[in-house]
Formats: structure tokens, C-alpha cells, sequence
């Protein structure tokens, strides 16, 4: 026995980029915010080599969670092909060895920015989800220090008003993306920016989602079956997007939500945001062999 | 299946990167030499703000970045987070510094004396034009003092805390590896007194200086007077496994002191100090430093407020980020906002609805 063969090989990086000590703060982390569903877990946030606001937080936590058999999917808008989500999926890949995936259904990671994919995730999947801002009362206190000690507090009454002020100014709560959300009855979190549309998907879920800001240096979970719960008022139910009638032009497919596109002269068209999904509808309308998932929406309305 | 234009996937982004370096050529050693020897000072704010002292690497971001600094700092942080973390250096004290330049503006004269040191302070400004005509600037020879100043000089905050001017401190005894690393470890508020400083010296000069100048201008309570500045070279002395201290190398170091007035009955004191020789940085960082402690919560003086907005790397990555589609929040919000329209629309339509099936509030 020598210690050339009790040593790794050399390498330039550690497996998966970051190095152990990183990945094992990252690890801590991780599973206190499963101990405290939706509670802010401050974290060193490592540079890596992208820049900051463009998935650093997920990133981190896709390269803790991932090993050579992970299959990864990687989505910006909902698609797998925006430039962002390219670029993220082939570094992970890179630096991991895990294989690369458009499909939901085939994912075992799926890293995503500003949406949850239609089709429904399964227990066996994890789902990260890059967070531009960490703390849903940065609109009504922006001092980090004294937000925390709101959140200690449970006193989230700054935020009703917000809200309970836009439904008297505009007759309806204005919040677009991003709807802050309580989970597990006790702390209040911002889902990320995904639409409405995708709130109720995080609600009692099987599978497991962490939300990871890198530049804010904060990661939250929400553990499977875990209650999140939009804040609405008893007598105004939460709405979502009116997507529930509209077609995509390109697929057919509809009942699910979708890119707006303006056209020439006036109007508008529309096609399916998941665009995976709308790939696979044409698939198999040419008679493809492809595999649609159970969707968390059926027929435009929210059913899992 | 490529929808819209901003997407394009791994060929659209290879080549924009492709077009990028060809447009700064091939990047050779010579290059980075060059940019090395001739730009010191640039190479010390990049160094300063990566936090990473390497001026051949600092060099080299530079010319795989073409000069663009926040590109510069970002891969050399990058790079930097990835590297083992193999010893902590002995704290540099001001009295053991290769002081080379060191100035105050509180005495005419300082205990070790002032030396003005390499500076364009008193220069005038001109563009040496001559240079484009053909007829290279050759600096005149330094000519040489009769005494040499001395290498090493005193604190004069150590001279004020004998005269009873600055209040004592006692040292805190910590062990090195116990000292806070702001590099590890998230920055948490309040801040301990170690991240502060080590925010402050990481942080992107060009914002420092903008939060400096609102306190000195007079959004702080403090007009600094610059105690002691001083640009100098520290020893990084690191022990051996074997016990025994040595010199690893040497670091280019800027540190400031500045005071204001009373407080307690003493001078009120705040420091910064960072890689490189960066003048600005360092009084603009020790003013906010002065006026942290009786900066009201949110406002631009408190450490919370100008140690998040002066990160360069997290400031101008999320600036940077607005170029990403958002067309899915976008969405989001245009759908509530025609919603809203279209309920106004109907709410003010003349005797649309029976008047008693709209709310009211209730009388109180």
C-alpha cells in the first residue's frame, strides 16, 4: 500500500464542481430546510462559474443531489431548449457525468426556472427551482434582519394588507407570479416566480422541492406531502391563470398554461409554455410512439 | 423545435461565446504578462474585489475577459472558491507593514513621519498626447532623498489610544481557524466585525465609493478625516506543520483609517482595508465603517444596505439576469392586469348591474 493508490486521481475540480467541504454545508442545509418546510436556511452560496441571478442557487443544489446515474432535466420558461437552461444542463452534465433529459417523465432531477412542468411528478423525482428573491416580505419590509424576525413572529399581517389593498384598489389581488404561499401552516414563502398556475402543484405533492437562491445565499423546502397553501381571503378564492381554454397553435394541445405571442396587425396566439410536452402532443399526433404523463391539470382544471 | 427567437439552444450559445473571443484573439502568455507589468493598478482592484491575491491570474481574467471587470472578478471568485483553504496567515499588523506610503490628515506631523509615497495627488491631470505623435513618455528618474524613510512605521491610532483620545481596545483572542470566513459562511445580520471588513475589502470599488461619497456628502452623521492611510506590503506569515512561522510571500495592501468627532468621549474610529493599492476604496469603505454603528435600520449607512449592494459579483450578476426571458411572470402579471381592466370596464358601465349587488363598506 502506497499513498498514490490510497489518493484520488488528480482532478482540476471535485466531482460535480464543488468541493466537499461546499456540498457538505449544502447537505446540512438541504435537510433542515426539509426539518422546517419553507423556512430560509442561510447558506455560503459558492461562486461558481456562472453568474449570479442565472441559476447559481439551483445549480448549487442540482450538483449536490446529482451522481452518474441522475438524469437531468433543465428548464427556463418551461423549456428545455431556452439558451440558460442549455447551458445549465450541459455543465451539470459535464462536471457529473449524468445524463441529459427533455423529458419529465425521465427526469430524476429537474432544475427549473419560473415553472413546474405539467406532468405530474412522481415520488422518485426531485424538483429544484431557481429563486431570484428568497423572502416573500421583501415587498413590504426589504431589511433582511428585520423580515426575519417577521418570520419568527409568524407576523405576516404587512402582507394581507398588501394584498387585502389591491382588492379594494383593482377588485382583485394583483400578485402575479411568485404568490406567497403558506407551508405547513407556519411559514410564509414565495413559490419562485411560477405562475399561479403552478402553485397548486407544489400543494401535498409527492415529490420533494427545494428553492434555492444563490445570490440571496438561501434555500427552502417543501417536503412531500406538505400543505402550501396560497394566502387568499375566505371570500375570494385564489385564481389562476385564465389559460384553461386557450390552444396552442403549434401542438393543439390545450388546458394548460401558455406563451402569449403577438402577432402582425393585432391579436394574439398561443403555445404551450412546457414545451416538452407540446413536443411529445406532436409526436404522437404523427403517430409517434411517445408517453404523455399523467398533468396536474385535466381539461384546464387543477385535479391531482 | 425552436419557438422564438431567444431560444436557440447549445448552437446559439457556443457560437455568441465563439464571437466573443475571436473578437479578443488569441491569449497568450505574453498578453498577460503585459497586461500584468503595465496595469498594477488594475490588477489590484481586481484582485481586491475577487479576494484572491494573484496578479498573474488577475492578469489573465482580465485578458480572457477583455477587460470587462465584473467578468474578470467572477471567474477569478470561480476559480477561487474551488481551492483548498491550507492555512490561515498570521493577523498583519500596522507597525510590521512595508510601509511605502502613508499619509494623515489629522496632524501635520505624525509620530514615523508622513510619506507621500507613489502618488498622482498633486499631479495635473493631462493627457500625454505626445505619446500618439510618435514621442514616448519616459518618466524623469525619482531622485533619491538624503535619508531614506523608514520601512516600518507606528500606529497612530496606538499613539491616540495613549494620549486618551481613542478608546482602548482589548484584543480578542481568537484562534485562527475560528476566525469568521465570509468566503464559508453566509453574511448574517448583524454582521460580526470580521465579515464586515472582509465584505468591505471584496467589495466592488465603483459601489463602495458611490455609498462612501452619499456619507461624506451628508447622508451619514460622520465627515471623515483620514487618520492614517497607508499603502503598503504585509508578510503573509503562515506556520509550518513543524511550528515553525516563515514568509510565504508578500501582499500589497491598502488600509485606511478614518475619524469624525467625539463619541463617548472618545474619537470614533473606522477602518477598511483590502488587496492592491486602491486608495479610493479604502476611505470610502473606513467612512462607511464610521458611520455603520448609528446608521438607522434601512438606511443606505447601515452595513445591511451597503454590504449587499456593494458585492460586485451578486450586484451585477442579477443586473445582468434582467436580459433572461421572463415572459412566463410577464404573463402572469398581464393576465391580472386585463382581469382587473375588464372588471373596471364593467363595474363602470352605466346601470349594468343593479346597484345592490355591488359591496359596499360598511358604515362604521
Amino acid at each position: 500500500m502506497s499513498l498514490a493508490n490510497l489518493t484520488k486521481p488528480w482532478a482540476a475540480t471535485s466531482y460535480g464542481f464543488l468541493d466537499a467541504s461546499a456540498k457538505r454545508e449544502l447537505r446540512r442545509k438541504m435537510l433542515k430546510a426539509i426539518a422546517v418546510p419553507g423556512c430560509q436556511m442561510p447558506y455560503a452560496s459558492r461562486e461558481v462559474p456562472m453568474a449570479r441571478g442565472w441559476g447559481t442557487g439551483g445549480l448549487q443544489v442540482t450538483l449536490t443531489l446529482v451522481n452518474r446515474n441522475s438524469r437531468i432535466k433543465v428548464i427556463d420558461q418551461g423549456a428545455d431548449d431556452g439558451v440558460n437552461a442549455a447551458s445549465i444542463r450541459r455543465f451539470v452534465s459535464r462536471v457529473s457525468g449524468a445524463a441529459e433529459t427533455w423529458d419529465t417523465l425521465d427526469a430524476s432531477i429537474v432544475q427549473s426556472r419560473h415553472r413546474i412542468p405539467e406532468e405530474t411528478l412522481r415520488d422518485d423525482q426531485v424538483l429544484v427551482l431557481q429563486v431570484p428573491n428568497p423572502e416573500p416580505l421583501r415587498g413590504v419590509e426589504p431589511n433582511i434582519s428585520i423580515a426575519r424576525q417577521m418570520h419568527a413572529d409568524a407576523d405576516y399581517g404587512k402582507l394581507w394588507l398588501t394584498l387585502y389593498e389591491q382588492i379594494v384598489r383593482k377588485g382583485r389581488i394583483m400578485q402575479g407570479a411568485g404568490y406567497p404561499s403558506m407551508v405547513n401552516g407556519r411559514h410564509v414563502m414565495t413559490p419562485s416566480p411560477i405562475p399561479r398556475w403552478d402553485v397548486p402543484k407544489l400543494n401535498m405533492a409527492r415529490h420533494l422541492t427545494f428553492l434555492s437562491a444563490g445570490r440571496e445565499k438561501r434555500l427552502f423546502a417543501v417536503p412531500p406531502f406538505t400543505r402550501v397553501e396560497p394566502l387568499v381571503f375566505s371570500d375570494r378564492p385564489y385564481q389562476v391563470e385564465e389559460h384553461a381554454d386557450l390552444v396552442c397553435q403549434r401542438s393543439g394541445v390545450s388546458g394548460y398554461f401558455m406563451n402569449e405571442l403577438p402577432v402582425d396587425g393585432g391579436g394574439s396566439t398561443f403555445e404551450v409554455s412546457d414545451s416538452n410536452l407540446g413536443i411529445k402532443a406532436i409526436q404522437r399526433a404523427q403517430g409517434e410512439p411517445t408517453v404523455i404523463g399523467p398533468t396536474w391539470y385535466r381539461n384546464g382544471e387543477f385535479s391531482a | 423545435m425552436a419557438y422564438v427567437a431567444t431560444r436557440g439552444g447549445e448552437k446559439a450559445i457556443e457560437q455568441a461565446e465563439r464571437l466573443f473571443r475571436q473578437d479578443l484573439g488569441t491569449i497568450d502568455a505574453e498578453r498577460v504578462e503585459t497586461i500584468r507589468r503595465t496595469m498594477p493598478y488594475l490588477i489590484d482592484r481586481v484582485m481586491g474585489e475577487a479576494s484572491l491575491y494573484s496578479e498573474e491570474l488577475a492578469a489573465l481574467a482580465l485578458a480572457q475577459t477583455g477587460g470587462e471587470l465584473y467578468e474578470a472578478v467572477l471567474v477569478l471568485r470561480a476559480w477561487r472558491t474551488t481551492q483548498p483553504r491550507i492555512a490561515v496567515a498570521r493577523p498583519v499588523r500596522q507597525s510590521e507593514l512595508l510601509t511605502q506610503r502613508r499619509i494623515s490628515a489629522a496632524f501635520k506631523d505624525i509620530p514615523g513621519g508622513q510619506i507621500l509615497g507613489p502618488t498622482l495627488d498633486y499631479s495635473h491631470r493631462v493627457l500625454a498626447t505626445d505619446v500618439l505623435e510618435g514621442k514616448p513618455f519616459a518618466p524623469p528618474e525619482v531622485d533619491r532623498a538624503d535619508r531614506a524613510a523608514p520601512q516600518h512605521q507606528p500606529s497612530l491610532a496606538d499613539w491616540q489610544r495613549e494620549q486618551g483620545l481613542v478608546a482602548p481596545v482589548a484584543e480578542p483572542q481568537v484562534a485562527p481557524e475560528d476566525i469568521p470566513d465570509l468566503t464559508r459562511e453566509p453574511l448574517l445580520f448583524p454582521a460580526s466585525r470580521a465579515h464586515r471588513l472582509q465584505s468591505l475589502a471584496r467589495a466592488e470599488t465603483g459601489g463602495v465609493l458611490a455609498l462612501g461619497y452619499a456619507a461624506m456628502r451628508g447622508y451619514g452623521n460622520a465627515h471623515p478625516t483620514v487618520n492614517e492611510l497607508r499603502l503598503a506590503e504585509a508578510e503573509v506569515v503562515v506556520s509550518h506543520p513543524r511550528g515553525t512561522q516563515f514568509a510565504a510571500g508578500r501582499v500589497r495592501v491598502s488600509q485606511a483609517e478614518v475619524t469624525a468627532k467625539e463619541k463617548d468621549g472618545y474619537l470614533g474610529l473606522g477602518f477598511a482595508a483590502t488587496f492592491g493599492w486602491n486608495e479610493v476604496k479604502a476611505i470610502a469603505a473606513a467612512t462607511l465603517d464610521l458611520n455603520s454603528d448609528d446608521a438607522p435600520v434601512g438606511s443606505a449607512m447601515h452595513e445591511e444596505f451597503y454590504l449587499y449592494h456593494t458585492e460586485s459579483v451578486e450586484a451585477s450578476g442579477f443586473c445582468i439576469h434582467f436580459k433572461l426571458p421572463h415572459y412566463v411572470t410577464f404573463q402572469s402579471a398581464l393576465d391580472a392586469m386585463r382581469d382587473a381592466k375588464a372588471r373596471a370596464a364593467k363595474a363602470n358601465a352605466p346601470h349594468d348591474e343593479p346597484a345592490a349587488t355591488r359591496q359596499e363598506e360598511p358604515a362604521l
